[in-house]
């Protein structure tokens, strides 16, 4: 997967090295802005109040 | 076996030790191949995730919440002499100086939403709290344990006797540590009773309830702390705070 991405990148070795780390922060900064904030309320960490289970907020 | 020896040259570096290895691979070693490079993905993404969790949501949180303090406080100067509170943008700052945290803004609800503001909330259901300037009542509070400002991350650290103080615009309500269930049911709304149950009092006073979750970085359970009321102060010109915070 990683190799056929990096094979099928133009120019030399500094230049798809660039634009590696250029893809991996775009990446990050998509998981960070959009899907971690998705992600979160679905997931069981964040709950801090005490409730009556099901109509309380998470 | 010549050809593959060129083929290995052409290709990858040959590895020393398996000159037999064949640069070609079969279907199945592409497809672990490949399933390995998903999995080693996956647990970068979790890790991501953490470093977000633990990290990031509190970069924003305090980032809102010094916003939002700093609009509550601008307000309280603006206001001069007695009058309505507008409490839209938060009651007060809550100070505990064993959780060493600083000041946190307290705000109305406690939704997901609020909280995640890196301030803490006043329960208005399952049950109502009361506010600190009630003459009776349990002013019952929830913040994050973790992330997205992780106020009550020091919950812990709080032990009988140690002072909580609310700030309002006018008075310091200076609170003292009585009673902690370091661990009870996420269903125990008992806690957030006027005369909370669990914690010893069997008479209405003016108490003070902190929630959070517990064990750190999860939701199994909860943490709660009350404190009585022992004093309170008023506020004066230059917000002098209460010897407690000194």
């Amino acid at each position: 997967m990683y190799g056929w991405i990096w094979r099928h990148l133009p120019g030399n070795a500094w230049v798809r090295a660039l634009i590696s780390l250029v893809l991996v922060l775009a990446i990050v900064f998509v998981l960070f802005q959009y899907v971690f904030p998705w992600a979160e309320p679905l997931l069981p960490f964040g709950d801090v109040t005490v409730d009556e289970g099901m109509a309380g907020p998470r | 076996m010549a050809r593959t020896d060129q083929d290995e040259r052409r290709g990858e570096l040959p590895d020393a030790a398996s000159g037999r290895r064949r640069p070609r691979r079969g279907r199945i070693a592409a497809a672990v191949g490949i399933l390995g490079e998903l999995l080693i993905t996956a647990g970068v993404i979790m890790a991501l995730f953490v470093v977000y969790s633990l990290w990031w949501t509190n970069v924003l949180a305090d980032r809102e919440a010094k916003k939002q303090g700093d609009r509550v406080r601008r307000q309280w100067a603006q206001q001069e002499g007695p009058g309505r509170l507008d409490t839209k943008d938060g009651i007060g700052f809550l100070h505990v100086p064993a959780m060493d945290n600083g000041e946190v803004l307290v705000k109305k609800g406690t939704s997901t939403a609020t909280l995640n503001d890196g301030v803490a909330g006043y329960y208005t259901k399952p049950v109502k709290s009361a506010m600190p300037w009630d003459k009776k009542g349990n002013v019952t509070l929830a913040a994050h344990r973790d992330g997205h400002g992780a106020k009550f991350h020091n919950i812990d650290k709080l032990g009988k006797g140690d002072a909580i103080v609310f700030e309002t615009r006018d008075t310091w309500y200076v609170y003292k540590v009585f009673a902690e269930l370091p661990e009870t049911s996420k269903y125990n709304v008992g806690v957030l009773s006027p005369v909370p149950k669990g914690s010893g009092k069997k008479k209405a006073g003016r108490y003070i309830t902190l929630s959070t979750c517990t064990p750190v970085y999860t939701s199994l359970h909860r943490y709660i702390v009350w404190g009585e009321l022992v004093r309170t102060e008023k506020v004066d010109a230059d917000r002098t705070p209460p010897k407690e915070l000194r």
